[in-house]
C-alpha cells in the first residue's frame, strides 16, 4: 500500500475567513490512486471548506496542496480539470440540457474550438455513462430523473473529465438506502477498477466504514484520526469527534461493526 | 458494449452550426428583401426586372434602414442571450439592466461634446458610448453582488434604479446643451433608426464601426458558447470542469457592453429585443448557447427589420414623420416580460 503514489497531497492546510476564527487549523491528508478515502466529521468541522480549497475556490492561508506533483495554484483551471473532478451534493438546475449534453460538458477541458464534441469525446462520455448506468437516460433532462439517477449523471459528467482524482461532497445525503449503496459501490469501483483517487465527504459512518479504504475524521478544522476503517471506527475515537456516546455492534467475522449513536 | 446499444450523438455539431448560420443568413436576407419592397411608393418602374428601378434611391434608403435595424437587433438579441446565460437569470437583458441607458448617456454626451468642441461625432460618441455602458454595467454588478454571488432580483432592481438615474442625466444633459432637435431627441430616446445617417452610402462610418463591433462581439459570444453552457451546472461545478468563471464574467460583460453601445449609438436604446428573441429561441431549440447565438443573431435581425418596417408603414399610413421603433418593441416586450416574471414567480425559482 505504502508505495502507491499520492496524486493529491494536502499538507498543513490552514484557512480562515476574514477576521473570523480559523476553519482549518493545519489539515494534512493524502489521496492515492486506487483508494477510496472518506472524509468524516461533525457539521462545521471544516470538511466543506477543505473541499473548497481543493477545488481552488478558496485560497488557503497556509500549507500546501500538491496535485500530481505540482502545487495546485500553478495549474490553469483547464489543467486542473483534466486531473481533478468534482461531484456536488445536489445537482443544480441545468436549464433543460439533456443528460448526454451534461455529460459531454465534462469534456470541456479537453475540448477544442467551440467545445464541439469529437469522436473521442463521444466515446469517453459513452464509457462514463455506461459505468454509471446512465446511457438509457441520454435524451432526458435532469428534472425528469430521480435523485439517484441525477447523482449518477453528475458522476458520469465528472468521469468524462478523465480525472485522476474525484472529489464528492456528500453525494448520498438525499438518497434512499438502495441508491446510497449504489453510489458507494460505484465510488469503490472507480477507485479499485479505474485506479482513481476518490475522496468523498460523508456523514454516514457505517457506509464509509464498509466501503472506504481509508477514513479521515475531522473536528474543529483538524484531522483527529486517519487510517483504515478499523483504526478509526472505535467508540472512543468517534465519541471524541462527535460528542455523543457511541455503541459498536459486532456483526461477526470480517465485517466492520455497526455504529449506533446512543 | 453490445451491438444494439445506441450510439451517443452530440446535439450540436460543426455541420449543424454551419447549417443554422447559412439558414439564418438566408432567412434574414429574404425578410430584408421583402421588407424593402413594401411601402407607399413602388420602387420599381414598369417592370420589376428592369434595372435601374424607377425609385432606386428610395429602395436604397429602405435597405439602409433595414441594415441598421438588423445590426441593432442582432446585437441586442445576442447580448440578452449572453447575459441570461452568464447570470442564469432569464430576465436579464441590456435594457432592463440599465446598460442601454448608460450607453445612451454616453452617446448623448458624445453628441454634446462634438458640438461644443467642433469635433466630428465619430471621434467622441463611440468611446463615450462604450464607457457609459461599461460604467453602468460595473455599477449594477457592484450593487447586486455579495461575495461574488449575484442576487437575481437585486440585480433587476438595481438595473431599474440605474436606468432612472441615467434617464435623468440624459434629460438634464439634453435640456442644458441641446445637441439635437427636440423631436429628434424624443425619437432617439425611444429607439429609432435615423434615415438622416444615410448619405448616399449603405455603409457610412458609424454603421461600418457598429457593424464591426456587433460582428466581433457576436463571434466571441459564439466562441464562449460552450463555457456559457457549462455554467448551467452552477459556478462551482463549471469551474471544476475547467471554466475560468471570473474571467468569463468579465469577458461577457465587456462584449455585451460593446454590442449594446454599438446598438444604442446606431438607433438609441431599444428595449426587450434581448428578452423576446432568446426566449423564443430557447423554447423552440433548447438551451445550447452555440446554436442559440447563431439563431438569436438572425432572429433579432429579423424581428427588428419587421418592427422597423411596421413603423415605416404606420408612419406612412398615419402621415406622421416618424414612429420610433422602440414604441413597438416596448409595447410587445412589456407584456412578454410580465408573463416571464409571473411564470418564474409561480415556479418559485429565485
Amino acid at each position: 500500500m505504502s508505495e502507491r503514489r499520492s496524486v493529491l497531497e494536502v499538507s498543513d492546510v490552514r484557512f480562515a475567513y476574514r477576521d473570523e476564527q480559523p476553519v482549518l487549523r493545519g489539515v494534512s491528508l493524502q489521496a492515492a490512486a486506487g483508494r477510496l478515502v472518506c472524509l468524516l466529521g461533525p457539521n462545521g468541522s471544516g470538511k466543506t471548506t477543505l473541499l473548497r480549497c481543493l477545488l481552488g475556490g478558496l485560497r488557503p492561508s497556509g500549507g500546501s496542496i500538491v496535485l500530481d506533483g505540482e502545487p495546485l495554484e500553478s495549474y490553469s483551471r483547464r489543467a486542473v480539470a483534466r486531473l481533478l473532478a468534482y461531484v456536488p451534493q445536489f445537482p443544480s438546475e441545468t436549464l433543460g440540457f439533456p443528460v448526454r449534453e451534461l455529460v459531454l460538458m465534462g469534456r470541456f477541458a479537453h475540448g477544442g474550438a467551440l467545445g464541439l464534441a469529437s469522436r473521442q469525446d463521444l466515446e469517453v462520455a459513452r464509457l462514463a455513462m455506461e459505468m454509471t448506468q446512465t446511457l438509457p437516460l441520454a435524451g432526458r433532462t435532469l428534472s425528469e430523473l430521480s435523485g439517484g439517477e441525477a447523482q449518477c449523471v453528475m458522476i458520469a459528467r465528472a468521469l468524462a473529465q478523465q480525472p485522476s482524482v474525484m472529489l464528492l461532497d456528500e453525494p448520498t445525503s438525499h438518497l434512499d438506502i438502495r441508491n446510497q449503496l449504489q453510489i458507494y459501490r460505484m465510488m469503490r469501483r472507480l477507485a479499485h477498477d479505474w485506479h482513481m483517487a476518490v475522496v468523498c465527504v460523508s456523514h454516514d459512518v457505517n457506509l464509509a466504514a464498509r466501503f472506504a479504504d481509508e477514513l479521515v475524521l475531522m473536528r474543529s478544522g483538524q484531522v483527529r484520526a486517519a487510517g483504515p476503517p478499523g483504526q478509526v471506527v472505535r467508540a472512543d475515537v468517534l465519541k471524541a469527534a462527535y460528542d455523543v456516546e457511541v455503541e459498536l455492534v459486532d456483526r461477526g467475522e470480517g465485517r466492520p461493526p455497526l455504529v449506533v449513536a446512543s | 458494449m453490445s451491438a444494439d446499444e445506441p450510439e451517443l450523438r452530440a446535439s450540436v455539431t460543426g455541420g449543424r452550426l454551419a447549417g443554422w448560420l447559412v439558414g439564418g443568413a438566408v432567412a434574414a436576407l429574404a425578410v430584408a428583401l421583402a421588407c424593402s419592397l413594401v411601402g407607399r411608393s413602388r420602387v420599381w418602374g414598369d417592370s420589376f426586372w428592369t434595372f435601374p428601378w424607377a425609385q432606386e434611391e428610395v429602395w436604397r434608403i429602405r435597405c439602409f434602414r433595414l441594415l441598421v435595424a438588423a445590426l441593432v437587433g442582432a446585437a441586442l438579441a445576442v447580448s440578452g442571450l449572453a447575459l441570461q446565460g452568464l447570470l442564469r437569470n432569464p430576465l436579464a437583458e441590456p435594457y432592463i439592466l440599465g446598460i442601454s441607458s448608460g450607453a445612451g448617456l454616453g452617446v448623448l454626451a458624445g453628441a454634446t461634446l462634438a458640438v461644443k468642441l467642433a469635433l466630428p461625432a465619430w471621434a467622441t460618441t463611440p468611446v463615450l458610448a462604450v464607457a457609459g455602458s461599461l460604467t453602468t454595467a460595473a455599477l449594477v454588478y457592484a450593487i447586486a453582488q455579495r461575495r461574488g454571488r449575484l442576487d437575481p432580483y437585486v440585480l433587476l432592481l438595481s438595473g431599474v434604479v440605474v436606468n432612472v438615474f441615467n434617464g435623468a442625466l440624459i434629460l438634464a444633459l439634453f435640456v442644458f446643451t441641446r445637441p439635437l432637435d427636440l423631436l429628434d431627441y424624443v425619437a432617439w430616446s425611444m429607439g429609432h433608426v435615423q434615415e438622416s445617417m444615410y448619405a448616399g452610402s449603405l455603409l457610412p462610418p458609424p454603421v461600418l464601426a457598429g457593424g464591426a463591433a456587433v460582428l466581433a462581439g457576436g463571434l466571441l459570444v459564439l466562441w464562449r458558447g460552450s463555457s456559457l453552457n457549462a455554467l448551467a451546472l452552477g459556478d462551482e461545478v463549471a469551474s471544476s470542469g475547467g471554466v475560468a468563471v471570473g474571467r468569463l464574467r468579465i469577458e461577457i460583460f465587456v462584449l455585451v457592453c460593446l454590442m449594446t453601445a454599438a446598438a444604442v449609438a446606431l438607433a438609441g436604446p431599444i428595449g426587450f429585443v434581448g428578452l423576446i428573441v432568446p426566449h423564443i429561441g430557447r423554447l423552440l431549440l433548447g438551451p445550447d448557447h452555440r446554436r442559440l447565438t447563431v439563431v438569436c443573431a438572425a432572429g433579432g435581425a429579423v424581428l427588428l427589420m419587421l418592427a422597423d418596417t411596421l413603423c415605416r408603414l404606420l408612419a406612412e399610413w398615419l402621415n406622421v414623420g416618424t414612429l420610433p421603433i422602440g414604441v413597438i418593441t416596448a409595447l410587445a416586450g412589456g407584456p412578454f416580460f410580465i408573463v416571464l416574471l409571473r411564470r418564474r414567480f409561480r415556479e418559485g425559482a429565485a
